[in-house]
Formats: structure tokens, sequence, C-alpha cells
């Protein structure tokens, strides 16, 4: 699978260990930058650079209140992930692997029973 | 859009390079003594009781996983157009009301073969719980650790 840049790929944003505890937080209510910053005692640039991360990833959403900036979490991040922690892919990942190590032995089967290699054409 | 965000949300697409000539990749799919070779992860086998590659012929089959499970399973084939695309209708068994469309699409690649899965389920409904419980028919749940909890405990909030 090809990986994309940190601020585009979900997984890239969900390695990181603050931006988990952020999610985490998250996932019980919305919560200003502040309220991020205090709960988990970081400096509230360093929250509100993680938060962009999750922005940009569609992890959370923020929402204006006032003079309120809400933060809270959003499914459409979430997912790719649950579809590659879910069995489908993974199903067929693995048999796709075998249909690959199969296709492989044909063709040198092929090759050594010394029949004339043809391809399709149109 | 909306109806084209409608179609996606039943879909799932997959896509795979092989590295083996498109010709031998597509024959890998015209036999069952060849597919019981591949069909599946590591682990599983297949016991055909019945295939006819032909459109509107049928693959009736059990795969038997690692742990012991055995998974009836039924193909008919809607499609077949060698070595470029197949179509078929997958279930449990024959018309199985839960039965889902698979499009394999084989194309030519520098030697080597990219193939494309398209999957269609008859609902929204059908398409997640597919994404869920192949778990099962994995037999293993903790392979991904950490992250597998994290992402599951999370979206079931959602």
């Amino acid at each position: 699978m090809p990986r994309a840049a940190t601020t585009s790929d979900v997984f890239n944003a969900i390695a990181e260990p603050q931006r988990r505890r952020i999610l985490s937080l998250l996932r019980e209510r919305e919560h200003t930058v502040g309220a991020i910053s205090h709960s988990l005692g970081l400096a509230q640039p360093t929250t509100s650079k993680h938060l962009k991360v999750l922005k940009e990833v569609g992890l959370v959403d923020v929402e204006t209140h006032g003079r309120q900036r809400l933060y809270r979490l959003d499914a459409r991040g979430l997912r790719e992930v649950h579809e590659w922690t879910g069995g489908f892919e993974r199903f067929w990942e693995g048999t796709f692997d075998r249909l690959e190590t199969y296709a492989r032995d044909l063709e040198r089967k092929e090759r050594e029973d010394g029949t004339t290699p043809h391809s399709p054409r149109p | 859009m909306e109806q084209r965000r409608t179609a996606l949300d039943r879909e799932i697409v997959l896509e795979r390079l092989i590295e083996a000539p498109r010709r031998f990749v597509f024959e890998a799919f015209t036999k069952p003594e060849h597919l019981s070779n591949w069909w599946g992860p590591d682990g599983f086998t297949t016991t055909t009781t019945a295939f006819d590659f032909r459109a509107g012929g049928e693959w009736i089959f059990t795969m038997h996983g690692p742990d012991g499970t055995d998974y009836p399973n039924w193909m008919r084939w809607e499609e077949i157009v060698p070595p470029e695309r197949i179509v078929a209708t997958h279930g449990d068994r024959p018309d199985d009301p839960e039965a889902f469309t698979s499009v394999f699409t084989f194309s030519e690649e520098a030697g080597a073969t990219r193939i494309t899965l398209r999957t269609i389920f008859p609902s929204v409904e059908a398409r997640e719980r597919a994404v869920s419980e192949y778990h099962a028919v994995e037999g293993g749940q903790q392979t991904l650790g950490r992250l597998a909890a994290f992402a599951i405990g999370l979206s079931k909030e959602v």
C-alpha cells in the first residue's frame, strides 16, 4: 500500500501517542483547545498542532460557538482504519498473496514443460 | 452526488499488483484444481462440489478455515472475458439474499498484472457486516493488537 504524507494519512495521525490521548478524550464529549491542553497537561500550541493534523485527516472537526471553538470526534477519518482492521481487506490480501505464488508457479511450469509461450493478442 | 455516495457506500474496491503475467493470473481462476491451490488466505483449503466456468455456470464449494470451521460458498459466474474480466455473484448458497457481486479486472502492467476487485453489496448494512465479520472467517482477532482495539473502540462510539 502506498503511504501518504503525515498530514493526510489517518494511520500516521493516530500513530502519535499524544494524538491518541486527544482522541480518547474527545470520545467522551467535545472540548476546547484549552480544556484538552489542561486535561492532558500539554502546552496549548502543541495541542493546536495535533488538532490541526487530526482535523486534516478527518478525525476531528471543529464548531464555533460564539467565541468558543469546540473540537469533537469525526467518524469520517475512522472509516479507513475500521476497514483496514476489519477482515475483508486482509482476507483478500492473503488470498492475492497466494494467487501471486500460484500464477508464478503456472508460469514456471509452462517454461519447464517447454511449451511454446504465447500471449493472447487482440 | 447523493446517488454517487449511496453507491460507494455499498462497495469495497481493492487493488493489488501481482508479479506474474496476466494470462497465468487469469488461468488460476478457470479450474477447481487451480483454485484449490490459492483461494482464501494462508491456511485455508477448499473442497469443490460443482464447477462450471462459463457465464451462468456455478462454483459450489466449501472453504475450510485454519481452525477447522467450514464455510459453505456459492458463486455464479455472470460474465467471463478472458483474460480481462470476471464478474461473479457470491453468497453462502444459491440465491442467497445476502449475495454480493464481485468484479475482478485484470490489466497488464509491465509484465505484471494489476488486479482490481470491486465488490458491490446488496445494502450498506451488508457491506458493514462483511467488513466486520471477515474477522471471524480469518479465525484470528488479536493480530493487529492495540491499534485494532483502539480503532474498534472508537468506531463503536461514533
